[in-house]
């Protein structure tokens, strides 16, 4: 189970890595194409700030899995691997779990609002799918709230295999 | 209906709970997050607190989503680890000091001006010091310079990325701030209010840093000289001269990126977001040219920053539902109410601030106080009439000399990391002492100087 679910936010990770240098080239494209041939730029400013979108919120349970969010660790530091499995524990349990339904829930009006629209940009010549980019929200939170499972099943295993 | 008086004290309540969550060591975000919902939710069931206040979440987070300047962030972070995977920071080192080794203090010199360098194109405090303390510190020692003088270089001109733009710091507080002050401008009724941007800011710090960087150079010079055996010049033993090729190949790129990166937006014709695409791109471009570039590369490159982005906007969103719940139980008009009876006014509630800052910089990192703490009082400190960019700039200073002030100093736990146990941890407390000072005068410098801060945003933008 644990494994399946690294498996597949391993592998969302990795694909979405490669927005990153897409990113770097849309940015490029952006000031190149203003400048010297003075096109209007909106549709690759838009299609950038939707790569980055993507890209931030559906890593964020991959930076879980990877343990790459920050930690204040004056303390967390010098703790067993024990001690370190009880704190990922509660905080899962407390905080993972409760703000990953929170997110879910609270925005379900709002994205199915703008899905019932199919609300498009605001600027003339962008692109029209901002009911997509809203849906990041509650698929972060769905997709935090998956690993965040791998996560509390890996606490409890090392918890339950230093009891042994 | 719980007592009124102990309601108004909650926000207070919040901040404290938070702040001691924290210390457990679980993820920031989420400790901000869960601890901010267990707060909202204890409060409904007392009904003190307005479910409404949370509905404002999805609009924050698209907020974030849609947010065009913190592309940068991403860009400028590619920029940084291109550098540090392909070694070209390395490089640069290398032909510096072999340039500048022979001269007196002339190792330490090239540790400054390369840590200058590197901060302007990496701008992360704990990436800076272990790589400035990898390449660096054997080389030192090894010359025979005083352990002291040479990790109390090295932490400080690994911290100079938080002042020394374009850096990711500045990115952040100038996002932070620019909303700060268009909430402390519409409360006061203002209804076309003035923006401050990214752009203004790194106008801003741009030469509070070289004077930074100044006062480093100096004192280095100064011990070389009133204490030579401290910092003894290389043996002239076997290699030779690096030649002008050699040189110019470990200075050319990161001068060519920096250029590329301050000049487009200090000459108008680049965002910074835009400014920092051009560096990555550049970034790439440099590392190709030095054969330093593969598929694999850029596939460790683009994981490393996607993890590094990911990690941000994750506190972003847990300290913006942080601040709706702190708002929601009204926080803001709490501060806003010490503050004005602060002694000293606009004086005194700066110097809390700072003081509060340079405390939080011990135990947080530069992304969590900017975006926790600045959305707090900025707005209300400058409804007081601090000018935005200096007063960015004066966060700035502080925070670096917080990362590098002992016992707790950020960056002296980095460093302590990759230094030989040999050498021990308080021998580094007292060589940094002499650079907590040079902060402490550029501090004091800045506050009676507010032009050297607001000059030159002035002088190009208005």
């Amino acid at each position: 189970m644990i494994r399946l679910i690294d498996a597949f936010t391993d592998a969302t990770g990795r694909l979405i890595a490669w927005c990153m240098p897409l990113i770097v080239l849309g940015t490029v494209m952006i000031v190149v194409l203003r400048y010297q041939f003075a096109v209007n730029t909106t549709l690759i400013q838009e299609l950038v700030l939707y790569l980055h979108g993507l890209a931030f919120m559906l890593a964020i349970p991959w930076a879980l899995k990877q343990d790459a969010h920050v930690r204040v660790d004056l303390i967390y530091s010098r703790l067993t691997t024990r001690g370190r499995a009880w704190v990922n524990l509660i905080g899962h349990l407390a905080f993972l779990f409760p703000t990953g339904v929170f997110i879910l829930l609270e925005s379900q009006s709002y994205v199915a609002m703008s899905w019932r629209m199919r609300e498009g940009s605001p600027d003339v010549g962008g692109l029209q799918g901002v009911y997509l980019l809203k849906t990041l929200i509650p698929a972060m939170a769905a997709l935090l709230l998956l690993q965040g499972v791998a996560e509390t099943l890996r606490a409890l295993r090392t918890l339950r295999d230093r009891h042994a | 209906m719980p007592d009124p008086g102990l309601v108004q004290m909650v926000p207070v309540l919040l901040f404290a709970a938070v702040f001691v969550a924290l210390l457990a060591g679980y993820s920031v975000a989420l400790t901000l997050a869960g601890v901010s919902l267990i707060f909202a939710f204890a409060g409904m069931a007392a009904g003190v607190f307005m479910p409404s206040d949370l509905g404002f979440m999805p609009g924050r987070l698209f907020g974030i989503i849609t947010n065009q300047t913190l592309i940068a962030v991403p860009l400028f972070v590619f920029m940084g680890v291109v550098l540090e995977k392909t070694r070209i920071a390395e490089l640069l080192l290398e032909s510096l000091s072999q340039l500048m080794g022979r001269i007196p203090g002339g190792l330490g010199l090239a540790v400054v001006l390369v840590g200058a360098l590197l901060a302007a194109s990496t701008g992360i405090v704990g990436a800076t010091v272990v790589t400035m303390g990898l390449i660096s510190l054997p080389t030192m020692l090894k010359q025979g310079y005083d352990p002291r003088f040479a990790t109390g270089v090295i932490s400080a001109t690994g911290t100079l990325g938080q002042i020394i733009p374009p850096s990711i710091a500045l990115v952040l507080l100038g996002d932070v701030l620019g909303n700060a002050y268009q909430r402390a401008q519409l409360s006061q009724g203002v209804m076309a209010p003035k923006t401050v941007s990214v752009g203004d800011l790194f106008a801003g710090a741009l030469m509070p840093g070289l004077l930074l960087v100044g006062l480093y150079l100096a004192y280095v010079a100064w011990t070389a000289l009133a204490t030579p055996e401290r910092t003894p010049p290389a043996r002239a033993v076997g290699d030779a001269r690096p030649s002008i090729g050699q040189l110019l190949k470990g200075l050319l790129p990161p001068l060519v990126l920096v250029v590329i990166v301050l000049g487009s937006i200090i000459g108008g014709f680049a965002t910074p977001t835009e400014a920092a695409g051009l560096g990555a791109a550049g970034s790439v471009c440099l590392a190709f040219a030095y054969r330093a570039m593969s598929l694999q590369i850029l596939r460790e490159v683009s994981e490393s920053t996607l993890k590094t982005t990911a990690m941000v906007f994750f506190i972003l969103i847990g300290a913006s539902l942080f601040s709706l719940v702190f708002r929601g139980y009204g926080g803001e008009a709490l501060i806003h109410e010490w503050f004005n009876h602060m002694p000293g006014g606009m004086w005194g509630a700066l110097a809390i601030v700072m003081l509060v800052i340079f405390l939080l910089g011990f135990m947080l990192d530069f992304i969590e106080i900017i975006f926790v703490v600045i959305p707090i009082v900025g707005p209300v400190l400058l409804a007081m009439g601090v000018d935005p960019i200096w007063l960015g700039v004066l966060i700035a200073v502080n925070l670096q000399t917080s990362f590098l002030t002992p016992p707790f100093g950020f960056a002296l736990f980095y460093l302590r990391g990759v230094t030989p146990p040999s050498i021990p941890t308080s021998d580094m407390y007292r060589g940094v002492v002499p650079f907590v000072c040079i902060q402490l005068l550029l501090l004091v410098i800045v506050v009676l100087w507010p032009s050297l801060a607001t000059w030159l945003p002035n002088l190009l933008y208005h």
